[in-house]
């Protein structure tokens, strides 16, 4: 069996998926943050398989800018992470909580 | 005639001279120029208005030269806007070089007068800058070619009337009755202005006075049509001459200074309703029968309700003020009978007896301090002047033979004769009054005792004197032409003033009928004769005459109700009770209604909209992962499968 584009797809779809249930459903922040952290890399996938697999493919030729978006997104992850943690941390240690149902100050 | 054409600036300059003095007492005022002293006010103003006089005099001798046909001057593009041109211009033809000469020399005496009796007011220099515009006002309305600019002349002279007539308008009554002229008098061109919409939307654009004409006389109108443009010019008319229902803002009007009635209230602002009639007479003898009925009984009830009025006034100004209602209405009644001649003609000579009139009041005023003619008298003594000259004034009024009055008021009878021999009766019962009225004034206010005057708010008055050359030599001046000026009835006078209209309407020709001669004479003379009899020699006296006159003499004295019924019943009644409330009404609710709806439905959504900011994050994204969702669906049923491409 070749794995085709839709295959890649189906996986990074199935990715994305579980990240966005976990994105919603956890309410402990760094589970959250791990949901987004999935979406991501879902999305890295599905950048590549379509560089890859895109039409005007020829070996030598190869298109870097699905692979360009792959490290702008892993960079941008990883100063995310960094700034989400440091704000877990902050808010842990103001509120004593992290649950996400809890903080809900910037309301109506 | 005896100088070269008048060349069309020089017409302008008629118009633009007092418009300079007026800027520049304007500019002094208003820029507080210590050195602009108050003669320097009136010097200007009477010098720039004696420069408009003898150009005047100019365009009266070259329109007599032209036979009183119209001098072709080109109009001017005053503004374009998409297919309407507004032009304005200068009409020169026998009815305006008269109302040029009959406004600039009546203002210009006017002025000379008032530097006497204006003296040391503090107003002084106001008084004439106001006196400017309106002679500007008066002189454009008379020498417009465009209907428009007729209007905005006929608005300006409205608005210097307020102006005036509120002159010292720290006193109440002269601010109300200042309003009372303004709001009265625009109701009238309420309707004049539906007259200049009604013409401009059916003849597509013509604005042009001799163009209209021409159209309404070759019946390019239809009936109804021309029917609303006459009704409404004659509305503006009713109001700016003072026409019953319209006639009871005048005699309030009298608040103002006394010269202010002189120029305005009697000689040429109150005349321009009987000019506007005149000016439209093509026009007016083109709409149907109906319409000249209508406005011939207006003038003609206006005639005898005003000198009913007239008979039982004790205040000088107020009769005269009455009178000039009921001359009016004469003039008005004679257009409406298709007497162009005989309504310029009395508006021409009426001018200048009735100025001379209105200044002969004020200048007994000046010596009693009072209007009140129940505390003048015998003054023939001490102002022989004031008392000559005004009997000149009251003698022409009256129509005694020989005096202008008695020429003009022969042509109006003459033609009510003619024409309707009801309207003649009126006419004639109205002379006997006016004879009546004028001559109670001289015996109550020259003849017998002096009566005291009245106490001036520095104590005693004292004996009564002359006015100061600067009044009694206009009121000298005045009495030529209310003597001689009757006699142009007998030079062709008719036929020069026939000259403004189409050749085919005109039908002016000079006679003397013997029945009408000898009614109006018998009327004057008659009147003379019972006002003698009641107030000199008091046989009967006048109060067993206002008794056995009984209920009649009261609701004259009360001037037929018709204050009371504008000001309780229309203006108290219907406005301020119907209309006022209905205005505030629809104000609150409709015009704020749409303001403060639009604001509380923006608030309303606003607050369901809030309740979306839960401040649940997940709540938020899971809002955001719909949008996706469905931005996804719609690209997908839209563009089908992206996939498949």
């Amino acid at each position: 069996m070749t794995i085709t584009l839709a295959h890649y797809l189906a996986v990074s779809g199935i990715v994305f998926g579980i990240g966005v249930a976990i994105a919603l459903s956890k309410r402990n922040v760094v589970a959250v943050l791990m949901g987004v952290e999935l979406m991501l890399n879902a999305s890295n996938l599905a950048f590549l398989a379509f560089s890859r697999f895109s039409g005007a493919f020829q070996p030598g030729t190869e298109p870097l800018a699905g692979h360009t978006f792959v490290v702008f997104v892993l960079t941008v992850a990883a100063a995310e992470a960094a700034v989400a943690l440091a704000m877990a941390v902050l808010i842990y240690r103001r509120r004593e909580t992290v649950d996400l149902d809890r903080i809900s100050v910037l309301r109506w | 005639m005896f100088l070269g054409d008048i060349p069309e600036a020089a017409v302008w300059a008629i118009y633009f001279a007092p418009m300079v003095s007026f800027a520049i007492i304007a500019g002094a005022l208003l820029l507080r120029v210590p050195q602009f002293q108050d003669q320097h006010a009136s010097n200007l103003t009477i010098g720039a208005i004696g420069i408009s006089w003898l150009l005047a005099l100019w365009a009266l001798d070259t329109s007599i030269g032209a036979d009183g046909e119209r001098v072709g001057f080109d109009s001017h593009l005053w503004m374009e806007l998409f297919e309407l041109r507004i032009e304005f211009g200068v009409t020169l033809d026998s009815l305006s070089a008269l109302m040029m000469f009959v406004v600039t020399s009546v203002s210009l005496l006017v002025q000379i007068y008032s530097t006497g009796y204006m003296h040391g007011d503090t107003g002084y220099r106001r008084y004439f800058m106001h006196m400017s515009l309106f002679t500007v006002a008066m002189l454009g309305l008379v020498m417009a070619s465009s209907l428009l600019q007729l209007f905005i002349h006929w608005e300006l002279v409205g608005l210097t009337s307020y102006l005036l007539v509120g002159f010292w308008f720290d006193k109440p009554s002269a601010a109300a009755a200042a309003k009372k002229a303004f709001i009265v008098t625009r109701f009238g061109d309420f309707f004049f202005m539906i007259a200049v919409v009604l013409i401009w939307t059916k003849t597509g654009g013509v604005f042009d006075i001799a163009e209209i004409n021409a159209i309404a006389e070759h019946h390019e109108l239809s009936d109804s049509v021309l029917t609303g443009f006459v009704l409404g010019i004659f509305a503006g008319a009713v109001g700016k001459s003072a026409q019953f229902p319209l006639h009871f803002w005048l005699p309030d009007a009298m608040e103002g200074p006394t010269p202010v009635s002189s120029l305005l209230h009697s000689a040429t602002m109150v005349a321009a309703g009987v000019y506007l009639l005149g000016r439209f007479f093509p026009a007016v003898e083109a709409s149907p029968d109906g319409v000249h009925t209508t406005i011939a009984y207006v003038g003609g009830f206006t005639a005898i309700l005003a000198a009913s009025m007239g008979i039982v006034a004790n205040d000088i100004k107020r009769v005269l003020a009455y009178s000039t209602i009921s001359q009016l209405g004469y003039m008005v009644m004679v257009i409406g009978l298709g007497g162009f001649v005989a309504a310029i003609f009395h508006l021409f000579t009426h001018a200048f007896f009735k100025s001379l009139l209105f200044q002969g009041s004020g200048s007994v005023n000046h010596a009693t301090g009072t209007f009140d003619m129940r505390l003048m008298g015998g003054l023939w003594k001490v102002m022989p002047i004031t008392f000559w000259t005004f009997l000149i004034g009251a003698l022409s009024l009256s129509g005694f033979p020989g005096f202008a009055g008695f020429w003009s008021k022969d042509e109006i009878l003459l033609d009510a004769w003619k024409y309707d021999k009801f309207l003649f009766v009126i006419g004639v019962i109205v002379a006997f009054m006016t004879a009546f009225y004028m001559f109670r004034v001289i015996i109550m206010t020259f003849v017998g005792e002096y009566r005291g005057g009245e106490e001036s708010e520095h104590g005693g008055h004292g004996p009564p004197h002359e006015s100061p050359r600067s009044m009694t030599t206009p009121l000298i001046i005045l009495a030529v032409p209310s003597v001689l000026f009757g006699f142009f009835a007998l030079n062709g006078f008719g036929t020069f003033l026939e000259g403004s209209l189409p050749e085919e309407i005109r039908h002016f020709e000079f006679k003397l009928e013997p029945v009408v001669v000898a009614c109006s004479v018998s009327a004057a003379l008659g009147g003379i004769g019972a006002a003698w009899a009641v107030y000199f020699f008091r046989q009967p006296a006048p109060e067993q005459l206002g008794k056995a006159a009984g209920p009649l003499y009261t609701v004259a004295a009360d001037k037929f109700y018709v204050d009371e019924i504008a000001e309780d019943g229309v203006v108290r009644g219907a406005l301020d009770r119907v209309l006022g409330p209905a205005a505030a009404a629809f104000d609150k609710y409709v015009v704020d209604g749409v303001v403060t709806g639009a604001a509380l439905a923006a608030r309303q959504v606003g607050d369901m909209a809030r309740r979306l900011e839960t401040g649940q994050l997940q709540a938020y994204t899971s809002m955001s992962m719909l949008g996706v969702v469905v931005a996804v669906a719609v690209i997908f049923v839209l563009s089908g499968n992206v996939l498949e491409r």
